[in-house]
């Protein structure tokens, strides 16, 4: 596992020095200068350098890459320009929101994905499997601002259910903060899910093909102790794989997600840093991303690594 | 894979003639199955639509009525917006922004993949170096990839292009190249390099037919995804900037009148999943065809 890890280190570090360096270039490559733009009605020469000198942007770009960078690891995250605000303190007040809608949809794409695969992946009857086939289908096929949109007209407007728009923190008021929740988890969580169904099907079906489930078969085993005990439990690490690798996927709906149903997390500030050109919150959001998406894929491979030996040892590509 | 006809005489003419672009013919019989027609339709329908936009509604997108935000109706069938503008012929329009994008885009970004991903044959360090820079790519997701264009270039019709373009480079590049190295060592194409034949034509007659089939259906499943990013960009505000009237941006709108107007996003998402269902269905069309033989 060390020796797996170890040649996989440089092109993960290289992805992470790639993404920050990335980041660190986007206030960069705009037009416009950041110095001027801040000196607002007073634009004159002399105001503009002692802002640029205070920011530290007459610096050489090397000096002020490091700085951002050093600065990042030992936990300073930089100031925001626009709102006067730290950027750890923005992100702090938000991150729970994010945390909440993130933590709900994964647990929602575990329970559905696997319930979805194994019903579809164990059915013999033509018609239900035909049917959820379909199904399955429609929920990989619609995105999640569709699926939002969708859950808004059905639950929020024709049947007014659960509320469409706002957050209530969980941790203040559970009942309330899930009937907020409800929604904009679910319209995060049924693609991905459906994505889990699909790959865990399959899997459950080629592993029934195996010996050893005819060796359960003769024995006399019940179907249902077959399907969990033999295959359901040989099946289960693509499952996790699939999971693993849709997380990416999950925090960068939830970016729209937040937006549709107007909750306050990381997604609206990192939307309304857009609009208002706040590129030092920016920027922390974007390698925050691509950050968590790097490490789900790292741990998902030493999932399948520890699950099958091949990819240990196997050739590179 | 390329079958040289051992015919007699007589039948060459009729042969050649086959053979003219067998993997053309095979592309277009994608278009023969019942999903590549319907697919194909649909399409050609929005296609033709959106072209037509300026003859059929010569009022254009923003002529307004006596009404706001009222539902479908007999001259309205999708209803109208706040300032009282038919909500269909924006969606027509909007049509205009959302094809203009996916049908420049997606072939584009899916010709400089394939190129990045050949890029091995001039030399093997450019090839594994430009692999790594594709790897950071893919570190983005789509939509994450796009905040960080519109940041740079402030929204509108080419951020979304770029980030289309630019997010299909990864797969592209990494089919083109897999095909590259399993055929690099080959005997026909090692055989093929003795006999003198200059790397261009290698590329072209022997390492690129096979990548071209993957590469072509996943251009397809890319302009779904395509659809989706700009909607999913406009619904936050960040793709093309009202009064231009795109899919996304009217489900933007639509969705702020979400309780005085529900019928208001229920047209643009109709047709934003005929849309990407068009695409999908033939990109499964291209799949089944490619599969086949």
């Amino acid at each position: 596992m060390i020796r797996f890890m170890a040649r996989k280190a440089p092109s993960v570090l290289f992805v992470l020095l790639a993404s920050s360096v990335v980041a660190f270039a986007l206030p960069r490559l705009a037009p416009g200068d950041v110095a001027v733009s801040l000196a607002g009605t007073d634009p004159s020469a002399a105001n503009v350098a002692a802002i640029r000198k205070e920011l530290g942007l007459d610096r050489s770009p090397v000096v002020q890459y490091w700085d951002w960078i050093s600065g990042l690891l030992h936990g300073d995250l930089g100031q925001s320009y626009r709102l006067h605000r730290s950027v750890t303190s923005l992100i702090g007040d938000r991150l729970g929101s994010t945390v909440e809608l993130a933590v709900f949809a994964t647990l929602l794409v575990l329970v559905m994905g696997t319930a979805l695969g194994v019903l579809a992946g164990s059915t013999k009857r033509r018609w239900t499997r035909a049917t959820l086939d379909l199904g399955n289908s429609l929920l990989v096929a619609t995105p999640a601002f569709l699926t939002a949109l969708a859950l808004i007209l059905i639950f929020g407007v024709y049947h007014r259910w659960l509320p469409v728009s706002g957050e209530v923190s969980l941790l203040e008021n559970p009942s309330i903060g899930i009937q907020y929740l409800i929604l904009p988890a679910f319209a995060l969580a049924l693609s991905p899910s459906g994505i889990v169904a699909r790959l865990l099907q399959t899997e459950m079906t080629k592993v029934r093909n195996e010996d050893y489930v005819d060796l359960a078969l003769a024995k006399g085993t019940s179907s249902r102790q077959i399907t969990l005990r033999h295959v359901l439990r040989n099946s289960f690490g693509t499952a996790v794989v699939a999971i693993g690798l849709e997380i990416g996927t999950l925090l960068a709906g939830a970016v729209i997600t937040e937006s549709i149903f107007n909750r306050n997390g990381l997604g609206q500030l990192a939307v309304s840093s857009v609009q208002s050109r706040d590129f030092t919150v920016l920027q922390v959001l974007i390698l925050g991303v691509v950050f968590v998406a790097v490490i789900c894929q790292i741990v998902t491979e030493m999932v399948l690594a520890t699950l099958d030996p091949r990819i240990r040892l196997g050739a590179q590509t | 894979m390329t079958d040289v006809p051992l015919t007699a005489p007589g039948a060459a003419a009729t042969a050649t003639r086959r053979r003219l672009n067998p993997t053309l013919s095979r592309y277009l019989s994608a278009f023969r199955t019942p999903r590549g027609v319907i697919g194909l339709s649909i399409l050609g329908i929005m296609v033709l639509a959106a072209l037509l936009a300026p003859v059929l509604f010569p009022g254009g997108y923003d002529q307004q009525g006596s009404n706001a935000l009222t539902g479908p109706s007999a001259q309205h069938i999708f209803g109208v917006d706040e300032f009282g503008r038919d909500i269909f012929i924006r969606s027509v329009y909007g049509l205009r922004v959302d094809l203009s994008l996916i049908l420049t885009a997606v072939p584009l970004s899916m010709a400089v993949g394939t190129l990045i991903g050949l890029a091995g044959a001039i030399s093997e360090w450019l090839g594994a170096g430009l692999q790594r820079v594709l790897d950071v790519v893919i570190g983005f997701p789509g939509l994450i990839l796009g905040i960080c264009l519109v940041a740079i270039l402030g929204p509108g019709w080419f951020p979304l292009f770029l980030t289309i373009l630019i997010g299909g480079l990864p797969t592209a590049g990494r089919l083109a190249r897999g095909a590259w190295l399993t055929q690099q060592g080959r005997e026909y194409v090692l055989a093929a390099r003795v006999l003198g034949v200059p790397p261009r034509k290698l590329l072209v007659r022997h390492v690129l037919p096979n990548a071209m089939d993957a590469i072509v259906v996943n251009g397809a499943v890319w302009m779904v995804i395509g659809v989706y990013i700009e909607a999913g960009l406009s619904i936050v505000g960040l793709g093309v900037q009202p009064p231009t009237p795109s899919i996304g941006v009217l489900l933007n709108n639509g969705l702020r009148f979400v309780t005085q107007a529900p019928t208001y996003i229920i047209g643009p998402g109709v047709v934003l999943l005929l849309l990407s269902v068009g695409f999908s269905l033939i990109s499964d069309a291209l799949n089944e065809a490619v599969n086949r033989r």
